[in-house]
């Protein structure tokens, strides 16, 4: 019984993830399933540091950007393909993390959630006004694919598996650190940081290492976003939306869960798509207008997210069963 | 050159007048409970778009705008204390976060979609005419609502430190439960204050309008100036605010003019990255 | 001595919590500190575990300046505290808040698991391991923020009133916890309001009144001196003295 709780779900939720695209077979499904896949590694990276350092980055497109601009870019000036361009993202991440994060970590959390959205918009201000990175125009990578390694393809099925690919690496890693003495660390850091630093556990250090593996991560999403769709502008890049959409897929699926990021992004990325697809471009301020109102109630009546609600229902109704059978 | 020069910092005092205003409100509420509340600029935003509606419907201009805004958005703040930040105050930071975070979401893309992306403005004669002090040329607009700004400012500060009101306010601030024992009701006073807060976000919103342009999403960057202004003046203090605010002020008109009108911006916002790294505390607050 | 403060002062704004204490532990011994509320006590004591920074003077550890250290840095020389108002992870369980302290000695899980599970085996909390620490009460509180400190394998122990909201039972449990901690190497400064728990474990005490250190010898020297358990610990410590006696 055991072994097939540890084992057997696992097993039943990658298969659905890895048919997903051959069952649901039109280019609008498998579109949609890869875009939930990116926002999902976007927000389980979020969760790293929003989750279980409990620091709520309101600017994580920043990171997107740094993926996204230093793919394009190296493709643009280097030639060479988009993904090459990927260390060069995760280097800038991990630098601007350092710049917003250093002096902010040791203070009161709100400073580190002003300076992340200060810094996303100077960031995306000063990207719109260089025009080496294409200033509001913005950069384009290869129209006619050179050669496989551009990663440039027609359909929406390679992506999918590349994207899970990443995705499953993510969570991989997010689980190791969940288990390992930093998780232990962060969650007794979140809990009361006095008592933590008197028993060790160096605070600003271990929310710092978070805030750049998160970093890091973003940006890996950004570049596959900008090797996908091929093209990449001061808003679609860097707009204070994607951190919206970053967030509050993660705090709608569960903050410091695993899979809560991954839940978020399968309810919220098909919704998305569908309002798009119904009310058109009038759409768009409507959403964020639910978004908004989601983001307010979650935090009024369910900040732990919708995992955490799913667990306590299950609880009661044991609990209830229990009653029932003595 | 010189004269140039003068107007530019005058502008920039100006201006820097409104900062300082709104950045009060946001230093109020944080001081007072711990709060930061993300949606503060679309506070502003929202005042200039009351302000366009009551010259759409009414024709009237500043005289009528200012005081309804402070009451409209003093109106929202109270409602949006009781409905949602009450019950945030105790909860995980994440919770606070979201809670003003999403009520900034709502604000901006309800504003969007209602009237729209497209930029509006008040007409140029609203506030007409220009005053010519010593040389230095200033739009009666902006004269008018730097004044106005400066005198609210300076009421909020003594209304702050030399009324009961004021003094039960700040009592809460410190010891909520032992302003309870002396009978002051806490609720009631982080209402006022979120009430005061806001109203001076509606002032400030209805005299920006009358020379400023009008779009929904003015009010993240007008957010993330009064960030920059709060750090700088020190958490909590209202006269750290309007320091801070008319040093902001000057040093975005003066970068605009040495530099450029769309790298302003961009200069405030590093000066914020500069304050975090050189002075957390602020530059009057202790330690 | 192995823990000092030398001249320790902290002022907030122009009320001087502490002025000018110099008191010290020796390696092996049961420092007290006692005085009546408001003493000073608990401010000098973080000013020893680095939660407080003193205004004036220094704090020495092993014959090392650590004035200026933080926190985390002086646990990790072997300097181990518990808090006046239990500040334990209240989302963890009983095993993962002794092992939070265990990690502070090595970086794996499973061995931190270990050496937690023998931690809460000593200090006699092994039924409610897993019990989440929410559901324990006042005296589990003050019995695992001990066992968490023990598992960072401290020098020196420092309590701060951990015997404090206890019925004579629990305190009599608590009084044998200590000793066996003493017992197995570990220097102890506990600061405590009950006199008995003074008497029947301190080496040496430490009497602080308004900041300032005003007597120091054994317990029966102390506390022979009638004016000082009067005016200083109060008159229900004075009659515990004399039933004591
Ligand atoms: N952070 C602080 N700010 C201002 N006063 C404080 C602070 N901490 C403690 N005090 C004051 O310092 C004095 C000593 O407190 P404390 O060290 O807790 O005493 P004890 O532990 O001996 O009861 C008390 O009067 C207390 O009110
Ligand atoms: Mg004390």
């Amino acid at each position: 019984m055991g072994l097939l709780r540890r084992f057997l779900w696992p097993a039943i939720w990658l298969l659905v993830l890895l048919a997903f695209p051959l069952v649901w077979d039109t280019p609008f499904q498998q579109r949609l399933g890869t875009l939930v896949l990116l926002y999902a590694i976007a927000a389980s990276a979020w969760n790293i540091v929003g989750g279980y350092a409990g620091q709520v980055s309101v600017g994580h497109v920043v990171f997107f950007g740094c993926g996204a601009y230093g793919a394009l870019a190296t493709y643009t000036h280097l030639g060479l393909p988009p993904i090459a361009g990927l260390p060069l993202g995760v280097a800038a991440s991990v630098a601007i993390a350092a710049v917003v994060g250093v002096p902010t970590l040791r203070l009161s959390g709100h400073y580190f959630s002003m300076a992340t959205i200060a810094v996303a918009e100077l960031v995306r201000l000063v990207v719109a006004n260089t025009e080496f990175l294409g200033a509001a125009v913005g950069l384009s990578g290869p129209t006619v694919p050179r050669s496989v390694l551009d990663l440039s393809f027609t359909s929406s099925l390679p992506y999918y598996y590349l994207f899970l690919a990443v995705l499953a690496g993510t969570l991989a890693l997010t689980w190791r650190m969940e288990n390992s003495r930093m998780g232990y660390y962060l969650r007794a850091i979140k809990d009361s940081e006095r008592a933590a630093r008197s028993l060790g556990a160096a605070a600003s250090r271990y929310k710092m290492r978070a805030y750049l593996l998160s970093a890091a991560l973003t940006a890996v999403a950004g570049s596959m976003y900008a090797i996908m769709i091929g093209f990449i502008d001061p808003e679609s890049g860097l707009g204070i939306l994607i951190s919206v959409k970053i967030l509050i897929m993660a705090a709608l699926g569960g903050t410091g869960t695993l899979f809560g990021p991954l839940v978020g992004a399968a309810i919220l990325v098909p919704l998305e798509e569908i309002s798009n697809n119904v009310f058109g471009g009038g759409g768009a301020g409507l959403t964020f207008v639910v978004y908004g109102a989601v983001i307010m109630l979650l935090a009024r009546f369910q900040p732990g997210g919708l995992l955490e609600l799913l667990g306590r229902l299950r609880a009661r109704a044991a609990g209830r069963g229990a009653r029932r059978a003595a | 050159m010189t004269a140039t020069l003068l107007q530019v910092i005058a502008g920039g005092l100006l201006l820097g007048a409104l900062y300082a205003l709104f950045a009060s409100g946001l230093t109020l509420i944080w001081g007072m409970m711990n709060v930061v509340n993300f949606a503060h600029g679309d506070f502003v935003m929202l005042a200039m778009y009351t302000s366009f509606v009551v010259w759409k419907t009414l024709g009237l201009g500043p005289a009528a705008s200012v005081p309804i805004a402070a009451l409209v958005l003093a109106t929202v703040g109270i409602v949006a204390y009781f409905a949602l930040v009450r019950h945030v105050m105790r909860a995980p930071m994440i919770a606070q976060i979201l809670a003003t975070f999403g009520l900034a979401l709502f604000l901006r893309y309800g504003v969007f979609w209602y009237f729209g992306a497209n930029f509006l403005s008040l007409p140029d004669n609203l506030v007409g005419g220009t005053y010519d002090i010593w040389g230095i040329r200033l739009p009666a607009a902006r004269l008018l609502a730097g004044a106005v700004a400066l005198l609210v400012t300076a009421g909020l500060h003594l209304l702050l430190t030399r009324t009961m009101l004021g003094s039960r306010m700040l009592a809460v601030a410190e010891d909520e439960a032992a302003a309870q024992l002396m009978g002051i009701r806490p609720h009631r006073m982080q209402a006022v204050a979120w009430g005061l807060a806001a109203g001076a976000a509606g002032i400030a919103g209805a005299l920006i309008s009358t020379f400023f342009y009008i779009s929904p999403t003015v009010g993240e960057t007008l957010a993330i100036v009064a960030f920059v202004t709060v750090s700088l003046g020190g958490f909590g203090s209202v006269p750290g605010a309007l320091v801070a605010g008319l040093l902001i002020g000057v040093i975005e008109s003066l970068s605009a003019y040495w530099i450029g009108a769309v790298y302003k911006d961009i200069v405030t916002y590093s000066l914020f990255v500069a304050v975090l790294w050189l002075r957390p505390q602020g530059l009057m607050g202790k330690a | 001595m192995l823990l000092e403060g030398r001249d320790v002062t902290v002022a907030f704004g122009a009320f001087r919590a502490v002025d000018g204490a110099s008191v010290g532990v020796r390696e092996g011994e049961v420092l007290g500190l006692i005085g009546p509320n408001g003493a000073g006590k608990s401010t000098f004591f973080n000013c020893l575990t680095g939660d407080l920074t003193p205004t004036q003077g220094s704090v020495h550890f092993a014959g090392q300046d650590v004035t200026r250290l933080p926190p985390e840095d002086r646990a990790a020389l072997g300097i181990a505290r518990s808090f006046q108002v239990p500040l334990t992870f209240e989302g963890m369980s009983v095993l993962d808040n002794v092992m939070i302290g265990a990690f502070l000695r090595t970086a794996h899980t499973g061995e931190a698991r270990e050496r937690a599970g023998a931690v809460i085996e000593r200090v006699g909390l092994a039924p409610f391991a897993h019990a989440s620490a929410r559901s324990l009460g006042t005296p589990g509180r003050k019995r695992l923020e001990i066992a968490r400190a023990l598992a960072t394998e401290p020098k020196v122990l420092l309590l701060d009133e951990a015997m404090a909201g206890l019925t004579p039972t629990e305190v009599r449990q608590a009084i044998a916890l200590v000793r066996a901690i003493h017992q197995s190497g570990i220097t102890l400064v506990i600061v405590e309001h009950i006199m008995e728990v003074i008497v029947t474990l301190a080496e040496r005490v430490v009497v602080f009144n308004q900041g300032r250190e005003i007597a120091n010898g054994t317990p029966a020297e102390v506390t022979s001196e009638p004016q000082v358990i009067e005016a200083y610990l109060g008159k229900r410590a004075a009659r515990a003295m004399r039933r004591g006696a």
